[in-house]
């Protein structure tokens, strides 16, 4: 039975992992029509490096990512404490109000977005995306920071202000320490979401003026090389590499405080 | 000297009041415990002396210094939490010594300080290591340690044993006690457990819904108390109620005696009569007549404990309980007539 | 060192804000934000949906209810609703199934470290680029892709297996970027289901598919839900997994929405369309979450 579900968890894990092998290996391949057999190359990641357009669209997609993170963990952080450390009237509905850029279907989000800036001229490019990637990011980092607060007991705060701790004072030396692990794991998972948005960027993007995902987008629509292979590859394990970031801080059992 | 003194103090939340009216002072490096059930307002009145809560009305004095209006921090108090709240991402000694940082103490009289009163607490040498790496009692321990190394005005601990098992308890109700009077602070002790406030206190304060009933030594309270509330809280009683007849209270037939003062004749009042005070022998058997009350009654039931045996008795429609000694291995059997005798000293009138 | 200094050395009593304040700035920032890239969006595109036309230039604004009834005027609507439909319940139902499956073997088959890691391992993907992993099954499922390659391998004149711009290749993308959320949903809910529960059944005789049926599923049912639900919603607004991987049959509900925005220039239709789809959502939302709390509450 044992051996059986360790097959089947493989099985799964196959799944999960051929395509993505597949097509990092392809990037990898000197043929442009994916031919086989497989002939090792990586004239296609050098081809790359000349490719202006997708190296200015990574760049954006990385500055856009470390504002997002920057703006979303600050603002989230401090909503988060008011949410799990306060109490007052309505406090019940300010949490829920932190649903809908989850709960709602993207695309929906998106077009609404798209609709309203238009409308107010706030218009499209870059900072639209930076406002509608940083409205989807707060409520995960108000859930990921409020998860942290909530293990974190209220008593260590009064016990520094019996001894003499100012609320900032305690706030500096005792919360936040023991919730930097939390507010680390926040903005690593904000960073992951603005990277990988794709359908809000696609539709508040002008030519010129997009992310990675909305330009390996319309490459994969108006036809491609393993070029898309390479930079696709080097998007993925970016994208692995911070969200194991974000598990090394804010899984549970780790860092952060619980007895 | 006075170390506390809580004036007129009242609290409600919402609806609900909390306390009502307490006046209260605690002695300068006394120990007092504040004992009362569960959601008597003991750790509301424990933590608006802390200044954790602020109170409605009334005011709180500490060491001389009205704080009513002082925030938290700049009370010097000491508090041991429930849950120890020790700070866990610094050492035992960082611990420690959070407070002495405070108050501008830091370096080498900063450590000096801080192994001493781990070596009062027993716990010598343990400065580098974590909270983690500690069991329950010796948390408890550091939390202590913490509390007092500032030298506060007052110790306040809320419940601080009721997370350790039995035995552990025990040994550090001797360590607090041991600590409290080595160290001579003014100490507020909230417990729900009527055995540990006993054996801690100097002075037992009880509370009921908001109120102190009484204040006093333990055995002051014990042996007069002055509300059925405490007589029943602390201990166990019967209680007797009358009316006033000539300098005596008649219950079920009986003149009740007692060296408490009463009310004219014909008021209606409650004698409180400790369970171990009653002598109890057979109805045929012959007194000593040392003792001025006398009742008859009948055995309903007897629960037999080993070392001791209780009594549950009927006399009229009055219903009693008796300690007795099993000091010679047969009891009385059930449905036996009897006769109970007590001191008129220990007819307690108290109020309803 | 705070330069005033009160009793013992303790810093002196300041003037401190009113909490209601405290509360307010802290809250500010964030809200302001979301009302301005969320909520005024939606209302906005609520607004929009009663318009006649886009108010591009200077077109008269007309008011109007007509869009709402595109269901009824262009029949061809419902045929796409269904294929949405069809897309987004064959997509929960498989990942409910493998999901669960998944989970199971995870809290019942290891423990520990190993469990930690294929927890993390199936979990990855999920937070990887939903596009690049949907572009990655066009590698193996079109036409002399890698399935064919593999097939062939063992027998070299297999026809073709490839599947690409079919609606199981959508479901397949669909299925493979969802998958993950029911196993940690699953997952969560199984792991507080106590050891002795599953004993106690086995002592009472229960075999291997009556423990299944009888306590598993029932206990893990919060769970599967919420999956489903956090599958369901994203799946039948998708739109850039039909068009990819379904070419010119991929035509759902999503991909109608993205072309009145993108290419029809028909604001309001579009955002009645949403608005029509977000009713569905909602009413998923209320439907389950009435099934959830009484779980929650047994
Ligand atoms: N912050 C609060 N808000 C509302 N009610 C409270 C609060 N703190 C305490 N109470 C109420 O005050 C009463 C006394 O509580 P407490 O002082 O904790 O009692 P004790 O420590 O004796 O058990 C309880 O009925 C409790 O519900
Ligand atoms: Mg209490």
């Amino acid at each position: 039975m044992t051996s059986l579900a360790r097959i089947f968890l493989g099985l799964v894990l196959v799944f999960l992992y051929l395509p993505i092998v597949v097509m990092a290996a392809m990037g990898f391949n000197a043929s442009p029509l994916y031919a086989l057999p497989f002939d090792f190359s990586t004239h296609w990641y050098e081809e790359l490096a000349g490719n202006g357009r997708l190296i200015e669209a990574g760049w954006n997609s990385i500055w856009l990512a470390v504002l997002t993170a920057v703006i979303a963990t600050a603002l989230g952080t401090l909503a988060a404490l008011a949410l799990w450390r306060r109490t007052f009237r309505g406090r019940a509905i300010l949490r829920i109000l932190l649903l809908p850029p989850i709960a709602i279907p993207w695309l929906i989000t998106g077009t609404a977005m798209l609709v309203f800036f238009f409308w107010t001229g706030i218009g499209r490019g870059l900072h639209a995306m930076l406002i509608g990637h940083v409205a989807l990011a707060i409520p995960y980092v108000v859930l990921v920071v409020g998860t942290g607060l909530q293990t974190l007991r209220a008593d260590l705060e009064e016990a520094a202000m019996s001894l003499g701790s100012t609320p900032i004072h305690a706030f500096f030396r005792v919360t936040l320490p023991l919730l930097m692990p939390s507010i680390v794991g926040a903005a690593l998972f904000a960073f992951a979401v603005s990277l990988d948005q794709f359908v809000i960027s696609y539709f508040l993007s002008v030519p010129g003026m997009t992310t990675l995902p909305v330009e390996i987008y319309s490459a994969i629509r108006k036809g491609f090389t393993p070029e898309i292979n390479a930079i696709s590859t080097i998007l993925l394990v970016a994208s692995m590499i911070v969200i194991l970031g974000f598990a090394r801080f804010a899984r549970p059992g780790g860092i952060g405080e619980r007895s | 000297m006075s170390g506390v003194d809580v004036t007129g103090v009242a609290k409600s939340y919402g609806a609900t009041r909390v306390l009502t009216d307490i006046t209260q002072s605690f002695e300068s490096g006394t120990f007092t415990s504040l004992l009362g059930p569960s959601g008597s307002g003991k750790t509301t009145l424990l933590r608006i002396v802390a200044g954790f809560v602020a109170p409605d009305e009334g005011s709180v004095r500490i060491a001389g210094a009205d704080v009513t209006g002082v925030p938290v921090y700049a009370r010097n108090i000491g508090m041991v939490f429930q849950s120890y709240a020790l700070f866990p991402h610094m050492s035992v000694a960082a611990n420690v010594g959070f407070g002495l940082g405070r108050r501008g103490i830091r370096g080498k009289a900063a450590r000096a300080q801080v192994e001493e009163a781990l070596e009062m607490v027993r716990l010598p040498g343990f400065g580098a290591r974590h909270p983690k790496q500690l069991s329950g009692g010796q948390q408890q321990r550091v939390a202590l340690a913490r509390a007092i190394v500032i030298r506060p005005d007052v110790l306040l601990l809320d419940e601080p044993l009721s997370a350790l098992d039995r035995r552990l308890r025990q040994e550090m109700q001797v360590e607090l006690l041991r600590i409290q009077r080595e160290s001579g602070l003014t100490t507020i002790f909230v417990t729900h457990d009527q055995e540990e406030a006993l054996t801690l206190s100097d002075k037992v304060a009880i509370l009921d819904r908001g109120r102190i009933v009484q204040m006093g030594r333990p055995a002051e309270v014990y042996e007069r108390p002055r509300t059925k509330f405490a007589a029943e809280f602390l201990g166990d009683a019967n209680f007797l109620t009358g009316i006033v007849r000539a300098g005596r209270v008649e219950i079920a037939g009986a003149a009740i005696a007692t060296e408490d003062r009463l009310p004219p004749d014909g008021a209606t009042v409650t004698l409180a009569v400790r369970p171990e005070k009653i002598a109890i022998r057979p109805a045929d058997a012959a007194g000593s007549g040392a003792l001025e009350n006398s009742l008859p009654a009948t055995v309903a039931s007897v629960i037999y404990t080993g070392t001791a045996l209780t009594y549950m008795l009927r006399s009229g429609d009055l219903s009693l309980k008796v300690f007795a000694q099993n000091s010679d291995g047969s009891p009385l059997a059930e449905g036996s007539a009897v006769v109970l005798s007590w001191a008129a000293r220990h007819s307690v009138s108290v109020e309803g | 060192m705070p330069p005033e200094v009160g009793a013992a050395g303790l810093p002196a009593t300041r003037r401190r804000m009113p909490p209601w304040l405290a509360t307010a700035a802290l809250l500010l920032p964030s809200y302001a934000w979301l009302t301005l890239a969320v909520l005024l969006p939606l209302t906005a595109m609520f607004v929009f949906s009663f318009l006649h036309a886009t108010p591009l230039g200077n077109k008269p604004v007309v008011w109007t209810l007509e869009q709402y009834r595109a269901f009824h005027d262009q029949p061809y609507l419902l045929g796409v609703a269904w294929t949405s439909l069809a897309i987004g319940l064959w997509t929960t139902g498989i990942c409910a199934v493998v999901g669960f499956a998944a989970a199971l073997a995870l809290v019942r088959a290891t423990a520990g470290r190993t469990r930690e890691t294929l927890l993390i391992l199936v979990l990855l993907p999920f937070w990887t680029n939903g596009l690049v992993r949907v572009f990655s099954w066009t590698m193996v499922i079109r036409e002399g892709g890698f399935l064919d390659v593999f097939v062939r391998w063992f027998w070299p004149s297999a026809p073709s297996l490839g599947f690409l711009y079919t609606t199981p290749a959508i479901v397949l993308g669909l299925v493979h970027g969802y998958l993950p959320y029911m196993v940690l949903t699953c997952y969560i809910a199984l792991l507080s289901i106590d050891d002795a529960v599953i004993e106690a059944a086995q002592s009472l005789g229960a075999r291997w598919w009556t423990v299944l049926f009888k306590i598993l599923v029932p206990l893990a049912a919060p769970g599967l839900v919420t999956g489903a639900i956090l599958i369901f919603v994203p799946v039948i607004g998708a739109f850039m997994e039909p068009r990819i991987l379904g070419g010119r049959v991929g035509v759902t509900m999503g991909t109608v929405i993205e072309d009145q925005f993108t290419q029809a220039f028909n604001w309001p239709l579009g955002s009645a369309l949403a608005f029509t789809m977000l009713a569905v959502v909602l009413a998923v939302f209320a439907t389950f979450s009435g099934v959830l709390r009484r779980s929650a509450a047994t």
